[in-house]
């Protein structure tokens, strides 16, 4: 056990590390989502309708769009170099390489998400202050799950050699639920002033265990060097 | 010679069953008090809703049956259910926007049973296009399955989510003894005509995917061949 946390460990801090040295990914994946912001704020302006109603399916757009890239970028590091093969061969499980994957999407995103929704709420003058708390866990939750199913189609994307775009084309639909759970949870939190909680979340949370186990049991029939 | 004239006989079934079916529905079944005519499509529209199922379960069976043991006949099969589906989920986002027109007066609206409807479609064209950009056959097999099998398990997700929406679906609708013989009637053709497309969608993909074997077998061939000459 503690053997699988370190490898775990072990290959989530490489990533990182190498993420942390090139800084690639992280300066593209968040300079899209602000390009996202941008182009949705400059064609709707900040009225105050769009304040409390719109601004989370906003962010959601940025979110989403950025997630496809940091899922794309984090797998493509293996690409070089024969960095998969070699990842493979190593005597480890697939379900680690899976682990550490999403660990460190799920970092790198909830970083990326923290920027982007900074802007949004500066942007569009989005007042999180009657629930910042709920705010924060649903965003975590829908990260998880996003994360999860990300990871599983970037490998497969990755490993299958499809053009560019398909991993948006197949991440969508899948992560429609998580949306609309969220952006529901939201509206009911800002507009109404309901706790987070009921249905909402407990949609958000099925979503992760349900996709976090399959992506982790299907995450090796996928990968190929 | 015998399977093609049994094949015959099986669509004319299906299609007098589909011409009883219309008999009935505008001459034996009465009109509905409040939303009149337009209350008819229902007939169609909620067996062609449950054949939707139906096809995105078989979709989800041959996936599930390809990551197990790999056989090409499974693949054939789950992508013979996702072409249905979609035929078929087609079928029930235009029945259920010319009813949403005729009770509503709108032609779409955000309500769930109309946004699941449509998520679900959404999830099994993407099912086809992706395979259709698939040029190698053993790749869009394993991207076939793994799609599958994530989208059939997010459908019941789909379907929570989009109940939170509000709504202003009917939540069932009270049907006179008459109404419910014909809607079971109904179920009789389109159950039938759902199964004659997968299977015939299923041989197509069997001797499609034939075809192409052979094709490469043959330039492998003669490849070998040419190599042999030189």
């Amino acid at each position: 056990m503690t053997g699988t946390l370190s490898q775990i460990f072990t290959l989530t801090a490489k990533d990182l590390r190498i993420e942390g040295r090139t800084r690639q990914s992280l300066a593209l994946v968040l300079v899209l989502g602000v390009l996202v912001i941008s182009v949705l704020g400059l064609g709707l302006g900040s009225q105050p309708a769009i304040a409390t109603m719109g601004t989370p399916a906003i962010l959601w757009v940025a979110y989403l769009f950025s997630g496809v890239l940091c899922f794309e970028k984090t797998m493509a590091i293996e690409r070089h170099d024969g960095a998969l093969a070699g990842l493979l061969l190593a005597p480890i499980d697939r379900g680690v390489i899976f682990a550490s994957k999403l660990i460190s999407n799920l970092i790198l995103m909830l970083g990326v998400a923290t920027v982007i929704t900074f802007v949004g709420i500066l942007f569009f003058n989005f007042d999180l202050s009657p629930a910042p708390g709920g705010f924060v866990l649903i965003i975590v939750i829908s990260m998880i799950g996003f994360a999860a199913v990300g990871t599983l189609f970037a490998a497969m994307v990755s490993s299958t050699r499809l053009q560019g775009g398909m991993l948006a084309m197949v991440l969508f639909p899948i992560i429609l639920p998580l949306v609309i759970a969220s952006t529901q949870q939201m509206t009911a939190m800002f507009r109404d002033g309901v706790a987070p909680g009921g249905a909402g979340l407990a949609i958000l949370g099925a979503f992760d265990a349900v996709f976090v186990v399959v992506s982790w049991l299907v995450f090796e029939l996928v990968l190929e060097p | 010679m015998k399977s093609r004239a049994l094949w015959t006989i099986y669509w004319l079934v299906v299609a007098a069953t589909f011409a009883g079916a219309i008999v009935l529905v505008f001459n034996y079944t009465p009109n509905e008090s409040t939303m009149g005519l337009i209350q008819k499509v229902f007939y169609f529209h909620l067996p062609i809703a449950i054949c939707t199922f139906l096809c995105c379960f078989c979709n989800f069976v041959g996936s599930i049956g390809y990551l197990i043991n790999r056989k090409r006949k499974w693949d054939d099969f789950a992508a013979a259910g996702a072409a249905v589906s979609v035929l078929l989920c087609t079928g029930v986002l235009l029945t259920g926007m010319l009813w949403a027109r005729g009770a509503w007066g709108v032609w779409w609206t955000w309500s769930p049973r109309l946004t699941f409807s449509f998520m679900l479609w959404l999830l099994y064209v993407v099912y086809v296009l992706v395979r259709a950009s698939i040029e190698s056959s053993q790749k869009r097999a394993i991207v076939g399955a793994v799609y599958g099998l994530v989208a059939f398990l997010d459908v019941p997700l789909v379907y929570l989510s989009a109940r939170l929406l509000p709504d202003i679906h009917p939540a069932s609708i009270g049907l006179a003894p008459s109404m419910k013989l014909t809607l079971g009637l109904c179920f009789i053709p389109i159950v039938l005509a759902t199964i004659g497309l997968v299977y015939a969608n299923f041989r197509v993909n069997v001797a499609r995917r034939q075809l192409a074997e052979a094709n490469e077998q043959l330039n492998l061939q003669t490849e070998t061949a040419a190599g042999g000459a030189l």
